[in-house]
């Protein structure tokens, strides 16, 4: 299968800060793609880079077989972008925007079939400031595949939706993906990477630390299962030295605060063994921990996230 | 690019609100300048050839410097010359008082006088020369004359009086002050929409991304340019007609020359602000900025320009700095064309000017601009 994208030795440099510090990665012809990561972790100007917005500092990128420092026009002409926050022009109704982008291709498609794609075809007449928040993160999808792209980027699509439109989109961009367009896209959503992406990149601080199936990246990992213990009252010392002779014991914080409840919560990460497993709950009961809640379940992307970059990913 | 450009206008129309207010801003100033009379309160402009030197006229002259409506001033060489003043607008009234003025007087006392005794007595009467403008001025003023020469007359002969003065007209090419006015809000409602309404709309592209969003296309970005450069433009020549329109249908402004010969000048001024548009929307980081900028140069330009008032009188060198500002020469481009009849060969100075701060501006706009 050729190569939708390949990077190699990818650098990107603002002054002294490096953005993007030497990656390489290839997008293979008709998969989904992900690139996971915090805000930050160099992700957009990786993007940008690709789109013909930003020159590398270092390396080769090539995008459907074409140099993008030397094929940008036509590169321009064949791909799909959607912007992280773009809006679109206030004073025209969605049907004039996709046909004055349609304009600036040779190839497109009729605003009524893109509208149709997207579930919007009953607001050809509306303007974007009358959608909701779903629908013109859709829309802005719609204009993206406005030139009938062979390859679309989007730069966190479902960054601000609810999980219903989170979901919509998702429909969306299968729907995109069997029409034999490749799709490249980020999130910070572990969830939506798992469940959306054929193949992953996972970046942090500029670099990326792993490229994989979503299962071989959960596959390879030291642990998998994961304890989450919540308590009446924060372990004490000796409690904690037990738990931690067969777990990797992690304090999460994520009570609530404001309440007078002293309770405390917990992840204990555990050895793939069913044997790790047995002797933490033996820990657990046999140093009397005021146990409120306990859930045991197996590994997951944030888990990966967690052993390959040591912090955790957040929203 | 048509497409964009015709995309841009609907926008406009769309925008009802900024675009009208932006737009039409000027014509309040119409209006205003065309329901106040500014020039009634003013005193008129009154020379003086006393040819008589006697008591009697230095009496005249000084009753005269007595009325608040009249500001003296200094003589002409001649009778000749002082026409010619008033045929261009320079001097508003001319009052000759005839040699033996006072002669006349002291040798007719005593004597019988008729209406018409001027010949009996030697009496000649003053001489007032008044323009064809503001007839209600040249009644006033005949008027004071008349009473006064009639009260020196009276007070040396103290019997029946002389006709004391007589007027004459001459054919002024008047240029009234509205009309004036007119042409320069015809170039301070180009400026300031320009330069507002560009710097406003592209800072705004910019916050939402959207040049961003057009550079991932393969669109060549100097058509998104050129597009946003033809709506301005077009929106210019449409604001410019309505201005006149109003002014001459409505408060009866005369322009003599060909409006048409004002397109060019209308074409390249828009084009300077335009220019200035872009660049502050390059130095400001909203569009809120970007319109404070855009009054911050506006306002005092329309005053410095020239707009409302000659600019002439300002201290040390700031006359010259108002000339250079680039809405200078194109009123006083529109002024020629519109008033005086030139065409746009007359005006290739202020043309030249024009275009200099074109390429000027246009050379930094390239320089300072940014997408992001």
């Amino acid at each position: 299968m050729s190569e939708a994208i390949r990077v190699e030795g990818l650098v990107k440099r603002f002054g002294s800060f490096t953005a993007v510090d030497n990656i390489s990665f290839g997008v293979k012809e008709g998969e989904i793609f992900g690139i996971l990561g915090p805000n930050g972790a160099g992700k957009t100007t990786t993007l940008e880079i690709i789109e013909g917005l930003q020159k590398p500092t270092e390396g080769n990128v090539s995008v459907l077989g074409g140099d993008v420092r030397r094929e940008s026009a036509r590169i321009k002409s064949l791909i799909g972008v959607q912007l992280q926050s773009s809006a679109y022009f206030n004073y025209l109704t969605l049907q004039e925007i996709l046909k004055l982008l349609g304009s600036f291709y040779p190839r497109r498609l009729s605003p009524g079939e893109l509208l149709d794609l997207v579930g919007l075809a009953d607001r050809g007449k509306s303007r974007v400031d009358q959608l909701s928040i779903g629908q013109r993160q859709r829309f802005t999808v719609a204009a993206s595949l406005v030139n009938d792209p062979r390859l679309v980027i989007l730069d966190e699509p479902t960054t601000g939706l609810d999980p219903r439109a989170r979901r919509n989109l998702w429909d969306l961009i299968r729907e995109i993906h069997a029409r034999q367009v490749t799709v490249v896209l980020t999130t910070h959503y572990m969830e939506e990477a798992e469940l959306l992406c054929q193949r992953l990149a996972i970046m942090d601080h500029g670099r990326i630390v792993a490229t994989d199936t979503p299962d071989n990246l959960i596959n390879r990992i030291e642990t998998t299962y994961t304890v989450k213990l919540q308590t009446e009252s924060p372990l004490t010392g000796y409690q904690c030295k037990n738990l931690q002779k067969t777990a990797v014991l992690q304090e999460t914080g994520l009570d609530d605060e404001e309440s007078d409840s002293p309770s405390s919560t917990y992840l204990l990460r555990l050895d793939k063994t069913p044997e790790a497993l047995n002797s933490t709950l033996d820990s657990i009961v046999r140093s009397e921990v005021s146990v409120k809640h306990l859930e045991i379940r197996p590994a997951t992307l944030e888990d990966v996230f967690l052993e390959l970059t040591g912090n955790e990913l957040r929203d | 690019m048509l497409a964009l450009t015709v995309a841009n206008l609907k926008m406009m129309a769309r925008n009802r609100q900024t675009t009208f207010w932006a737009l039409f801003f000027p014509l309040i100033f119409v209006v205003v300048f065309g329901l106040f009379d500014f020039t009634a309160g003013s005193a008129s402009e009154v020379a003086v050839i006393d040819l008589d030197e006697t008591t009697a006229s230095r009496q005249l002259v000084s009753s005269l410097r007595e009325i608040e409506i009249v500001s003296l001033q200094e003589p002409p060489a001649s009778l000749e010359t002082g026409r010619q003043m008033i045929d261009e607008g320079n001097l508003d009234f001319l009052i000759e008082i005839p040699s033996g003025f006072g002669a006349a007087m002291d040798g007719g006392r005593g004597s019988q006088a008729s209406a018409n005794g001027s010949e009996e007595t030697g009496f000649r009467p003053v001489t007032l020369v008044l323009g064809t403008g503001n007839e209600e001025r040249s009644q006033l003023l005949t008027g004071i004359l008349r009473q006064l020469t009639d009260s020196i007359v009276l007070g040396v002969r103290g019997d029946e009086l002389p006709t004391t003065v007589v007027t004459q007209q001459v054919n002024t090419r008047e240029v009234a002050y509205f009309d004036l006015v007119l042409l320069g809000l015809v170039g301070m409602g180009i400026m300031a929409h320009s330069i507002i309404s560009i710097a406003v709309r592209i800072s705004n592209y910019r916050n939402m991304s959207i040049l961003k969003r057009m550079l991932v296309t393969p669109l060549a970005i100097w058509k998104f340019f050129a597009a946003e450069v033809a709506a301005q433009l077009a929106l210019a020549l449409v604001q410019a007609a309505v201005i006149l329109a109003v002014g001459t249908l409505v408060f009866d402004a005369r322009l003599t020359g060909n409006v048409l010969h004002m397109l060019p000048v209308i074409v390249l001024g828009s084009l300077v602000f335009l220019n200035i548009g872009f660049i502050l929307s390059a130095w400001a980081n909203s569009p809120a900025a970007a319109s404070g900028m855009g009054n911050v140069i506006t306002f005092p330009m329309m005053f410095f320009a020239g707009t409302f008032f000659s600019t002439s009188a300002l201290p040390w060198l700031l006359p010259y700095a108002a000339d250079a500002l680039p809405l200078a020469p194109m009123i006083a481009a529109l002024r020629e064309i519109g008033l005086e009849g030139a065409t746009i060969l007359d005006v290739w100075p202020e043309m030249a000017w024009l275009a200099g701060w074109v390429a000027a501006t246009a050379l930094v706009a390239v320089r300072v601009f940014r997408f992001s």
